[in-house]
């Protein structure tokens, strides 16, 4: 399955292990879409500002921008933007929060600073944030979701419910005011009321954190069920066939593990798979090295100063050359055989890095042969 | 040791963006450190499971050391026991301790309350550095293995996070304590890996420049996978004059020139690395496309060790 027949998908989202290279895949696929006739947004998660750099643009923004491709031929757009996790929830809690004065309260809460900043889980979570509001942009017709960096490739799947839970509270209500929890034996037995439980987590946290935290979720009051909404609404896409995973791999060892699991985890959890990529895979060359003496011959004819020394150390190069790109075709070979004889897309290691349009005009072809 | 800054510090923390061989470099450190005559713990923070691979043992359990080699140990952290413990020692009654940690609501909250399982982790890694026992330390090295750049650095943050978060009260004076440990720079060292290509050093540059605006010890960056250069720049004058119309010849050539360029390149970026952090980066090989075990680890050793420094050309000037 090539690139351009994922152009009916609302949504396209690469996972895969870290430094694969998820991000220059998602703006090649982004471009192949678009060359392709598509309006298409691609959106990066990464702190590190890579996408910015793979475009070539110095500062890309939380709002979607532009991207000049040059003529297309077709109707095709590529726009591109980097999710600011911090922007996107203030501006969930602007427009949700029941009145002006309930939303600067949250947005002054201490609790809600770090929440919304520099924690680990919340870049997951407003990814998928991200991803509902721009299904209601008219401008787009497909996204392609570049993945945050994390332990495990599909945090990012499951943060939307770890922090939902969180912030309506469930948990924690139960924690302040017990009789949430009617029917839960463990909090029945400590009875009593909150200031058991309260006076316990109390000793740990201080007094002051509680105070904040409860203030914190009563401020989100009336929001809690718009957070799950939401986060039924992604799911349900997500889960559709309006939705492909593109699950990319290098040809090291630890990412194709990596690549195998998320395809089995996916799969496990009912969402559809689009092509497996193999990045930056070397080719074989296409003949047998030189005989030593006729290529001694050559650099000693090109003036070379220690012509056999040149060449013994031109036939190593070829020696790891070739061992490197049947390590490649092999890791190629193992992913297909590992994905039910599914050939991954491969897209060739480049002499450079495709950090411009124009490198990712390559990639982009590779991923749509 | 190349790194004196490293050397001398207890609590070594490496960092950088995933897929840059962090787990590797901090197996290699740990390698020249155990051989050194030193004790050593390895601890992965976040499920990794990639010390077993490497040293070819069976997993490491969860919050027990576990020997890996002569002297070095491997330590996974386990967050919902290490929370666990650490509520126990705080409220002390265990029967209430055994209904916070058996209630699903509990665990909901733990999982994603703001800072806590990072401050857990911290804390965890940080009882390991100052363990006394018999009134020496029980570890002369703490490796951690942090997770990619971002979830990295939150973890660094976190302990200054909470105690500024909570006004008073044990966390925060835990949090406080682990703090004034990982900012210390007699303590504490963090080491930076990169590798030769754009994204991971530009990642690596920013980590550094945030870390230290944060006022935490960097104490190294690593350049990992410098290929091993073979061409220079007279030989590429005269591969440049080859003029040959054998296929096979026409190959070998190209195949030179491209090597000279890869080369050059990684060059670059090392420079990059450099003058970017105002470090001189630890320059660590790449061993080609082989799986990494205890052998590997220890010629890697041997590259943090500064012994294969001169003999090794990737560094020659």
């Amino acid at each position: 399955m090539s690139i351009p027949r994922l152009e009916d998908r609302r949504v396209i989202v690469c996972c895969g292990s870290g430094g694969v290279g998820k991000t220059t895949i998602s703006a090649g696929i982004a471009l192949a879409l678009a060359n392709n006739g598509a309006r298409v947004v691609v959106v990066t998660i990464d702190p590190a500002r890579r996408l910015a750099s793979a475009l070539g643009l110095e500062a890309l923004g939380d709002e979607p921008r532009q991207v000049d491709i040059g003529p297309t031929g077709t109707t095709g757009e590529l726009w591109a933007l980097q999710l600011d996790a911090k922007a996107t929830f203030d501006r969930l809690v602007r427009r949700h929060a029941p009145s002006p004065d309930a939303a600067q309260r949250i947005l002054d809460n201490r609790i809600y600073e770090h929440l919304s900043g520099a924690v680990a889980g919340s870049q997951e979570y407003m990814a998928v944030e991200r991803l509902n509001e721009l299904t209601d942009d008219p401008r787009f017709e497909v996204i392609v979701l570049d993945t945050p960096p994390a332990q495990n490739a599909l945090d990012f799947l499951d943060a939307p419910a770890r922090i939902t839970h969180f912030i309506e509270g469930k948990s924690l209500r139960m924690l302040l005011s017990p009789g949430a929890a009617a029917g839960h034996l463990g909090w029945k037995v400590l009875h009593a009321g909150s200031s058991t439980v309260l006076s316990i987590l109390e000793r740990v946290t201080g007094a002051q954190l509680l105070r904040d935290l409860s203030e914190f979720l009563a401020a989100f009051d009336g929001m809690y069920s718009g957070f799950s909404e939401r986060a039924e609404r992604v799911r349900a896409l997500l889960h559709s066939p309006r939705a492909a995973f593109v699950v990319v791999s290098s040809a090291d060892d630890e990412p194709v593990r990596e690549a195998v699991m998320l395809v089995e985890r996916l799969t496990q959890d009912g969402y559809p798979l689009g092509p497996a990529v193999m990045n930056r895979v070397r080719q074989r060359a296409e003949c047998d090295p030189p005989p030593r003496d006729a290529l001694i011959e050559a650099y000693a004819d090109a003036g070379a100063g220690h012509p056999e020394d040149l060449a013994d150390r031109t036939l190593a190069q070829l020696d790891d050359d070739d061992a490197r790109a049947r390590r490649d075709h092999d890791a190629c070979a193992r992913l297909a055989r590992l994905l039910g004889d599914r050939a991954p897309l491969q897209v060739p290691d480049f002499a450079d890095e495709p950090v411009e349009i124009a490198g990712l005009e390559h990639v982009a072809d590779a991923l749509a042969p | 040791m190349t790194s004196p800054a490293l050397f001398d510090r207890r609590l070594i923390f490496v960092l950088g963006k995933g897929g840059v061989g962090k787990s590797v470099v901090s197996a290699a450190l740990g390698t020249a450190w155990a051989r050194a005559g030193q004790r050593v713990v390895i601890a992965e923070v976040a499920n990794q499971h990639r010390l077993s691979d490497l040293f070819a043992t069976r997993r490491v359990p969860r919050n027990t050391p576990t020997e890996l080699a002569p002297r070095l140990y491997g330590y996974s952290v386990d967050v919902d026991k290490a929370t666990e413990e650490y509520l126990a020692s705080h409220i002390r009654v265990r029967p209430l301790v055994d209904l916070l940690v058996r209630s699903r609501a509990f665990h909901n909250f733990a999982a994603a309350a703001p800072g806590l399982p990072e401050l857990v982790t911290l804390g965890k890694v940080w009882e390991l550095a100052v363990a006394i026992e018999d009134g020496r330390p029980v570890w002369d090295k703490v490796i951690v293995d942090c997770p990619a750049t971002g979830h990295g650095i939150a973890l660094l943050q976190t302990a200054g996070n909470v105690s500024e978060l909570a006004a008073q009260g044990p966390v925060r004076e835990q949090a406080h304590r682990i703090e004034e440990v990982v900012k210390h720079p007699g303590a504490t060292g963090i080491a930076i890996v990169a590798r030769p290509e754009e994204l991971p050093v530009s990642e690596a540059i920013d980590a550094v420049a945030t870390l230290r605006a944060d006022n935490f010890p960097v104490a190294a960056t690593i350049m990992n996978g410098m290929t091993t250069r073979r061409f220079w720049a007279e030989d590429a004058s005269a591969l440049g004059r080859v003029g040959s119309d054998d296929p096979a010849i026409e190959e070998a050539v190209r195949a030179a020139l491209r090597a000279d360029h890869h080369a050059r390149v990684e060059h670059e970026h090392l420079r990059e690395l450099t003058v970017g952090t105002y470090t001189s980066p630890i320059v660590v090989p790449d061993l080609g496309p082989i799986v990494i075990g205890q052998s590997e680890l220890s010629i890697l050793a041997d590259a943090l060790d500064g012994t294969a420094r001169a003999a090794h050309p990737a560094v020659r000037p």
